[in-house]
């Protein structure tokens, strides 16, 4: 342990007492008592929460290679999640999948109790309203910290996808679009977006605020440390934080 | 960061009443430390926060925490800043008056802003001159003032000012000021700063208490209702009343700095405990965060007494500057003359 000024004064005194110097103190005579941290009770508030939605694209066009990749990330970011003091306790992580329907694959839990699903990859496109199931999550989950006492810090969700919304009615994209940009203009939530080869980035960078960033390959191992570190970061982040994400490796900017 | 000589008692004074009465001997016992917290070890970042206390010859202990923000790339010069300004710039102003902590809980919120406003400035200005936005100097402040009355606190930030009551009871001045998520809060350096001032007060004779930065109010406040946890603080409030007794009472006042005395080891070894227990795995493993805790108490009377001599100040320290109180008009409305 650092003890920034164990060597200053504190040897002045002791090189003052050397010297012949009156220095007994009535602490000497007494029986050593308790240490503080021996006395002290601490309050047991629950852990503060971070949660993050990872909406994923299983489409069709996610079969084979690209799937199995990102069930392998799904996996790394689990382990590295694990790897950080407060991270098990603190980060929350929910899965949603959509292709022709939206699946809640794992409602919010901690990162000390998440089971990385096997995803298969099959059928349309249903982005929109994916991203209405994950903003309402967001929003029902915070109603429940408030309800327990819980702390929070700001919501993230974070959709890879490959392609662009396909097979639901137009207003229903043109409706979570809008959504988007009320929820992050009000900071209700950071909505993240990453294109996997093949993703429509221009049509997703209309959708979104954020710009979205283009996985480089197949590097869902390399995008889920960077996830799960940048969770790190949340999570240990106090007030006034911005959280810096360094510059992912594993992502180009279009 | 840390105060001067932080860990000396200073002497402080006699404060005139009324001839009926007898004169109180305000005498203060403050024991603080600031910590790095691990995440800032590990990073090599430097500890954020600061504190810095001072004892006025009035009798008042006027005593800052301010816990400058990780995203400020000068987040410990604005803490440092806003502390000692604030510190400084009430003292000046409340210099040989007495400070009533009284019914009017306007008149004591005025005392305290203008020196807030004071320290928000010298942020504009350091970060003037250092060409860099006064947001890169961003932090929260804590200001208190305590006199054998009372506490009177203002606050622009998370972290909070506790009083410990006769009972065992523990209340809150302030509370943590945070937004919806835990992360954020606001600064000296926002705009609306100002317009963010808490004011808090307790009155009460059995003036003991504490100030602390954000990075311990999980381990000491119940939430969501932030409410003091009274095991975490009274202990603590036993620990600075058992330094009291430790203390030589031949030599309350300030050992000379180039000659430390056997206070000043008494004093220095109740910092060390504190920055040991501020460092504990009990503490650390709930927290990454910068730990600022300053414990402050005003020594009974009896063990003040043995020593009226020197706890007697200087007349020309006791006298009121008439000067000051004239460049501190609206201070009248509040402070009564020494």
């Amino acid at each position: 342990m650092l003890r920034d000024d164990k060597d200053l004064p504190w040897d002045n005194i002791q090189k003052a007492v050397a010297q012949g110097f009156d220095a007994e103190t009535k602490t000497e005579n007494q029986p050593a008592r308790p240490s503080l941290e021996e006395r002290v009770e601490f309050v047991e508030n629950p852990e503060p929460r971070c949660p993050c939605v990872l909406l994923l694209d299983t489409s069709a066009s996610m079969q084979g290679e690209p799937i199995a990749a990102l069930n392998e990330g799904l996996r790394t970011f689990q382990q590295d999640l694990m790897k950080d003091p407060v991270a098990p306790k603190r980060v929350e992580i929910a899965v949603v999948s959509f292709n022709s329907e939206v699946t809640v694959v794992q409602d919010f839990v901690t990162a000390d109790r998440f089971e990385p699903p096997t995803l298969a990859a099959q059928g349309l496109t249903h982005m929109g309203a994916a991203i209405h199931t994950a903003l309402d999550m967001v929003q029902q989950r915070k109603v429940k910290y408030n309800e327990s006492g819980v702390s929070y810090y700001r919501p993230w969700v974070f959709m890879i996808t490959d392609g662009r919304p396909q097979g639901e009615m137009f207003d229903f994209v043109t409706s979570a679009s809008l959504r988007i940009r009320e929820e992050e203009t009000n900071r209700r939530v950071a909505f993240f977006v990453v294109g996997v080869e093949g993703a429509d980035i221009p049509y997703l960078r209309e959708m979104v605020v954020r710009v979205p960033l283009r996985l480089k390959g197949l590097s869902f191992n390399e995008l889920f440390v960077w996830l799960s570190r940048s969770m790190h970061a949340v999570a240990q982040s106090k007030e006034g934080d911005e959280v810096p994400l360094g510059p992912p490796g594993w992502a180009v900017i279009e | 960061m840390s105060a001067d000589r932080e860990y000396v008692q200073r002497e402080s004074g006699q404060q005139s009443q009324d001839a009926d009465e007898i004169p109180s001997l305000d005498k203060w016992l403050v024991v603080a430390a600031s910590v790095k917290g691990t995440s800032h070890e590990e990073q090599d970042q430097p500890c954020q926060d600061a504190h810095y206390w001072r004892i006025l010859p009035n009798g008042a202990l006027i005593a800052a925490v301010a816990d400058g923000a990780g995203s400020a790339p000068l987040g410990e010069v604005g803490a440092g800043l806003a502390v000692s300004t604030a510190v400084n710039c009430l003292a000046e102003s409340v210099s040989g008056l007495k400070i009533v902590v009284g019914p009017e809980d306007d008149a004591i919120g005025q005392l305290l802003l203008a020196p807030m406003e004071t320290a928000r400035e010298a942020l504009s200005t350091e970060a003037e001159k250092r060409e860099v936005e006064p947001r890169d100097l961003a932090t929260t402040l804590i200001l208190l003032v305590a006199t054998g009355e009372g506490i009177a606190v203002a606050q622009v930030g998370d972290g909070a000012a506790v009083a410990g009551e006769d009972q065992g009871n523990v209340v809150g001045v302030t509370v943590p000021q945070s937004g919806e998520y835990i992360n954020e809060t606001t600064f000296l350096t926002s705009t609306e700063a100002l317009h963010a001032v808490q004011i808090g007060v307790w009155r009460g004779s059995a003036a003991r208490g504490a100030i602390f930065s954000d990075g311990i109010q999980m381990l000491c406040l119940k939430m969501p209702e932030q409410v003091p946890h009274a095991p975490f603080f009274n202990p603590l409030f036993s620990f600075v009343s058992e330094i009291a007794s430790d203390l030589h009472d031949e030599t309350v006042a300030l050992d000379p700095p180039n000659n430390p005395g056997p206070n000043d080891l008494v004093l220095k070894q109740a910092q060390e405990q504190l920055q040991t227990f501020l460092r504990s795995p009990s503490v650390i493993k709930n927290t990454t965060d910068d730990l600022t805790l300053l414990l402050f108490s005003l020594i009974s009377p009896e063990k003040a007494a043995i020593s009226p001599e020197k706890a007697a100040i200087s007349p020309e320290k006791a006298a009121m500057s008439p000067e000051k109180a004239a460049l501190h008009p609206d201070g009248r409305d509040f402070a009564e003359l020494g």
